[in-house]
């Protein structure tokens, strides 16, 4: 959603000089720049009719590209200025698409060192983007001349050019840092900011440093404004990672910026402060104020900018924005309907429930004048709202209907169907309206993404509520209007109501039979699979096969799929060879609402399929010799810190689970410029039982460069001894070597080590979370062909239920099911129901009840297919 | 108007730039020869390794040349043919110091004529035998020789034994070429 609607007027206007051009005709049309001499009038038409094309979105072929390429590089013959920076462009725009680009790098080189001044900037930003990291080396002199150029069109350009060639050449760029040292004290505030720009770029990743220039530059003052803002963000950032608090002269760095003369830089510097994690109310207030003010200020940018930080800090600093609630009342009715918006959805963040119902009010008057984005915000303030007040739920359930039926792209529609169904999670009352609601918008949905999301929560809820078959029609009657997609999705949801609802089994299994005509073939693969299942009668054959998931991850299974069929095996696929899908944690699912509920931030395009942090270790890990033989990669931990942050080096753990032995991955990074690491190990005293099988030394670890070693140990036969703590030491041969070079002084070097905190291997990190969907199912079909465990326990150390919850769920490593993690308010017993995996296979199920009375007592039943590992976990609660 | 200028514009020579190709190995001295050209203001003072191309003008009797100085590098060569069809005549520098790369140098040359752009022409094709100053340097007989310049039937064509750095040999090619574009334009009716 990153941009706002355009004004229909100025998009028609705007294309009537190219409207109807071709590509083909315009690709024939550049033979003329062969002619000579070069016809430079129409030379520059036909330029802007391609530069007109690409920009619509038009896509050359590679061969197109080039062809139209190397006509262009012809018009370098022309004098003409005009003309001549047309080609730069062209050049910039066809530079990614066309082959052998690089050969008007001396024509651009000769024009960056020319006369011409107009030629200059330009033909740095051309010579930029069709340079690679092999030919960096052959412009390095010139950029450092541009960078230091006494034209400060040419000296930003060059800065802003490094700054994008840091993405194929860091190394290279941070020879610039001379020249862009210079570049700061420009009197220019363009290259001034450019140029800190670019020093921290060539900086960012070593946390001293940017200490150090930030420190510099906050005594000296900056003149561009520009650079002001941009310091004022590096120097929250690095408050921001301070662990404890602030750092004052930061701090006051940017306080006294709220001073400045330029609004750009109070805004800044208030933005920073109010979004600081740790401030005091003092504090708050200055910046506070400032925003305040701006939102009087006649300047609609202003307004804009303070309504919307306002805005995003209204849940985190309700009092100190509840002050402003006089200056947003005036700005419900301003003309801009954006800030109008804004300021509504800030006083219901902050407003009482008694004005709810005003201010919904005020929003309808105007809901179908905004753009979508906006209408997100709405939507996301409701959703807030429906949570802080479960009781207006049915306002805002109504309101949100409403919304649904108005016209809106899918962005729109998803935001209010997600939070819908957010409702209907936290608030069992509201759950039937809510679906209600959403089983009359598929009738009329036109987003396939959308309507498959809802059929499935249908599945999922709707065999759950009072009287389940009045979904079934709404169901049938996609299967009988839509697309496959979404035709196979109703299937599914169907099923589940078969599997969960005995006696809707037979009407389904009549409807199904139906389906079995269906002219797709995903569609009639699962009205014939569901079918077949449902008509054992078994269900323990439903849990396997209908409600639960496959729990697989699908890359790796696409993976091992692969690699079955290419290799040439008689056994059948054994599906438990795939590893397990990872079950996001719920710290990780909120880091990513946060994320996104920073609104009107373009999020970019959605990436596809995310990789899993297992997978992609799992593809490191092939790297080691032998590691083939241990079977996939069951786990990998959280990154485990051996050393203190700040020391001399810093090293960090990753733990890799397999099924019969454990891979430690240690990442090192030397931080002694004067030193160059060799032979670089980690000495591990093991504890009874484990075995080293494997030790990986890191060979080199130069100055500020991070490399690996790696130790494979081999889980103890007996379960019960897999729990246990190591003593680490690194150890290394250190050579001394010159700080500005890298290279050693001898080649003799001697053996050092450094003491590394104990290494622990817990439960945890054996155990895989596993997500269920009906965990009393499963619950119950172990009852019969497994081992039960239980336990009593009193946790005298936690004094909530919460703070309980937590902490079994993180000792244990498993995944909770049935929204048992959220613990209604004022109740002082709960029951957690927690899932998982035993690494080699073995299920674990976890009930643990739990009582508030001084202190938390917690009775523990764990079931497992193998009898070890549920004494295991009972034993290692203790 | 002169009757003299009503002349050449009538030959559409006066107004006429001509486009002329300088290919040849890498440190052939390209660059430096065209170079030599320009006028002094415009005269670059250091001659880097060219990238790619660069487009030099000069004049010379009347005439106004535009010069694309190729990169002689490896891997460049295999670009010079985008730039074969329209130029009005070619100039080839050999590096007659550098023995060992003859061959190459020939087999380059081979390429050149048999390409389509340029086979059916008669486009003339100017040779430097440059860096006759340099102590093992070959003479142009001997270079025209190795190149088997004698099979060269269908084109007009030249050698000049030269030192780019002098200057020496470098004007008499030229005025070679400008006559032979003239006579080439003339006849093509350009
Ligand atoms: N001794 C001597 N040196 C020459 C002569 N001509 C050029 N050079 C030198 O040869 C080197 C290469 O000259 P360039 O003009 O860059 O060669 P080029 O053919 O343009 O090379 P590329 O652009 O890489 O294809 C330079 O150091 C020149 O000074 C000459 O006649 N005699
Ligand atoms: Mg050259």
């Amino acid at each position: 959603m990153s941009s706002f609607k355009k004004d229909k007027k100025e998009e028609e206007d705007g294309s009537c000089l190219f409207t109807g051009i071709e590509k083909t005709t315009v690709l024939q049309e550049c033979r003329t720049f062969n002619e000579t001499p070069v016809n430079p009038k129409k030379c520059i038409r036909i330029m802007t009719s391609i530069l007109y094309l690409l920009n619509q979105g038009e896509q050359l072929s590679s061969t197109e590209a080039t062809e139209a390429f190397f006509a262009m590089t012809k018009l370098f013959q022309s004098q003409d200025v005009i003309l001549r920076r047309m080609v730069y462009l062209g050049i910039k725009e066809l530079s990614g698409v066309a082959d052998d680009v690089i050969i008007v790098t001396s024509s651009l080189t000769k024009d960056m060192t020319g006369k011409e001044d107009l030629y200059r900037a330009a033909a740095i930003r051309a010579l930029c983007s069709i340079t690679d990291a092999t030919m960096l080396q052959a412009i390095e002199r010139y950029m450092k001349q541009a960078i230091v150029d006494r034209n400060s069109a040419v000296s930003s350009a060059a800065l802003v050019s490094s700054l994008h060639m840091t993405k194929m050449a860091n190394d290279v760029v941070k020879r610039y840092v001379n020249e862009a040292q210079e570049a700061i004290n420009s009197d220019n505030i363009m290259v001034q900011y450019h140029a800190l720009g670019v020093l921290y770029h060539i900086r960012k990743t070593d946390k001293l440093a940017v200490n150090k220039l930030v420190a510099k530059l906050t005594k000296s003052s900056l003149r561009s404004p520009y650079a002001a803002c941009m310091l004022i963000r590096m120097a929250a950032k690095l408050l921001e990672e301070e662990e404890n608090g602030s750092d004052l002269p930061f701090f006051d760095f940017i306080e006294s910026c709220l001073r400045h003369k330029s609004e750009v830089v109070i805004y800044e510097a208030a933005h920073a402060i109010v979004n600081l994690k740790c401030t005091t109310n003092s504090e708050l207030a200055h910046a506070i104020s400032c925003l305040q003010s701006f939102c009087n200020s006649p300047k609609a940018t202003l307004r804009f900018a303070a309504v919307r930080t306002l805005n995003q800090v209204a849940i985190s600093h309700l009092a100190a924005v509840k002050l402003c609630n006089m200056d947003l009342e005036n700005l419900i009715t301003d003309s801009n309907r954006s800030i109008a918006t804004l300021a509504i959805t800030t006083l219901l963040k902050t407003g009482s429930e008694s004005s709810v119902d005003r201010l919904m009010k005020q929003i309808a008057t105007f809901v179908s004048e905004i753009s979508d984005e906006f209408k997100v915000v709405v939507v996301q303030a409701i959703r807030a709202l429906s949570l802080k007040f479960p009781r207006k739920h049915s306002v805002l359930m109504t309101f949100l209907s409403m919304m649904l039926r108005d016209e809106g792209g899918l962005e729109y529609k998803a935001s209010i169907a997600d939070t819908i169904i957010t409702i209907i999670e936290d608030n069992p009352d509201a759950k039937e309206i809510g679906l209600a609601h959403l089983c009359e918008f598929i009738e009329d949905c036109e987003h396939t993404s959308l309507a498959v999301r809802i059929l499935h929560l249908l599945g999922k809820e709707g065999p759950r509520t009072k009287q389940p078959s009045k979904y079934i029609r709404f169901i049938y009657n996609r299967v009988i209007l839509e697309n496959p997609t979404v035709r196979a999705a109703a299937i599914s949801a169907m099923a589940q109501f078969g599997a969960t609802c005995p006696d809707l089994l037979e009407n389904i299994l009549v409807l199904l039979a139906r389906c079995q005509m269906d002219s797709d073939d995903e569609v009639r693969d699962r009205a014939t699979y569901y079918s077949n299942i449902l008509s054992y009668l078994d269900p323990s054959l439903y849990n396997s096969y209908i409600i639960e998931s496959p729990q697989v991850s699908i890359p790796s299974l696409e993976r091992s799929l692969k690699e079955y069929c290419d290799g040439c095996t008689d056994e059948p696929f054994d599906l438990k060879s795939v590893p397990i899908a990872v079950v996001p944690t719920n710290e990780e699912v909120t880091r990513a609402q946060q994320k996104s509920e920073g609104m009107i931030m373009s999020t970019g395009p959605t990436k596809k399929v995310k990789v899993s942090r297992e997978e992609n270790y799992a593809q490191k890990l092939t790297l080691i010799p032998g590691i083939a033989q241990a079977g996939s990669l069951f786990r990998s931990s959280e990154v485990v810190e051996l050393t203190e942050s700040e020391t001399e080096y810093v090293v960090r753990c990753i733990k890799h689970t397999f099924s019969r032995c454990i891979v430690l991955q240690f990442d090192c990074l030397n931080t002694l410029s004067d030193q160059l690491l060799e032979n670089v190990r980690v000495q591990l005293e093991p504890s009874e039982g484990y075995k080293i099988l494997k030790e990986i030394p890191c060979e080199k670890l130069p100055y500020n460069e991070t490399g690996t070693t790696y130790i494979v140990l081999q889980y103890p036969e007996n379960f019960f001894a897999s729990v246990a703590t190591f003593g680490a030491v690194l150890k290394f041969i250190v050579k001394d070597c010159d700080p500005d070079t890298g290279l050693p002084d001898t080649d003799e070097g001697y053996d050092d080590e450094y003491i590394l905190e104990d290494l622990e291997i817990n439960l945890g990190d054996q155990i895989q979370r596993v997500s269920k969907v009906n965990w009393q199912a499963s619950w119950e079909e172990l009852s019969e062909n497994c081992v039960e465990m239980e336990e009593t326990y009193s946790l005298a150390s936690m004094s909530t239920l919460e703070e309980a919850v937590k902490n079994i769920i993180q000792f244990l490593g498993l995944q909770p099911a049935e929204r048992s993690d959220k613990i209604p308010e004022g109740k002082t017993t709960h029951t957690l129901l927690l899932a998982g995996i035993f690494r080699g296979g073995a299920d674990i199920l976890v009930r643990a009840k739990l009582a508030l009375a001084d202190g938390v007592t917690m009775q523990l039943t764990v079931r497992s297919t193998h009898p070890d590992v549920a004494e295991l976990v009972t034993a290692s609660v203790g | 108007m002169g009757l003299f200028q009503k002349l050449a514009l009538f030959l559409g020579i006066r107004k006429k730039e001509v486009n002329v190709l300088v290919i040849g190995l890498n440190n052939s001295g390209k660059s430096t020869v065209i170079n030599h050209f320009k006028n002094d203001e415009d005269k670059a003072s250091d001659i880097v390794p060219t990238v790619g191309f660069s487009i030099e003008r000069f004049q010379n009797q009347n005439l106004a040349f535009t010069a694309f100085d190729m990169s002689g590098h490896g891997k460049y060569r295999d670009l010079w043919e985008h730039y074969y069809k329209d130029c009005h005549g070619i100039i080839f520098v050999v590096d007659s110091s550098d023995r060992l790369r003859l061959v190459v140098v020939k087999d380059e040359l081979d390429i050149l004529l048999q390409h389509p752009d340029v086979c059916n022409r008669k486009i003339p094709v100017l040779f430097f035998a440059n860096k006759m100053d340099c102590k093992d340097a070959l003479s142009s007989v001997k270079i025209a020789a190795g190149l088997g310049m004698d099979k060269i039937m269908d084109k007009p064509w030249h050698i000049s034994a030269s030192n780019a750095l002098t200057g020496e040999g470098l004007n008499e090619g030229v005025e070679w070429l400008t006559q032979q574009i003239r006579e080439y334009i003339v006849n093509n009716k350009f």
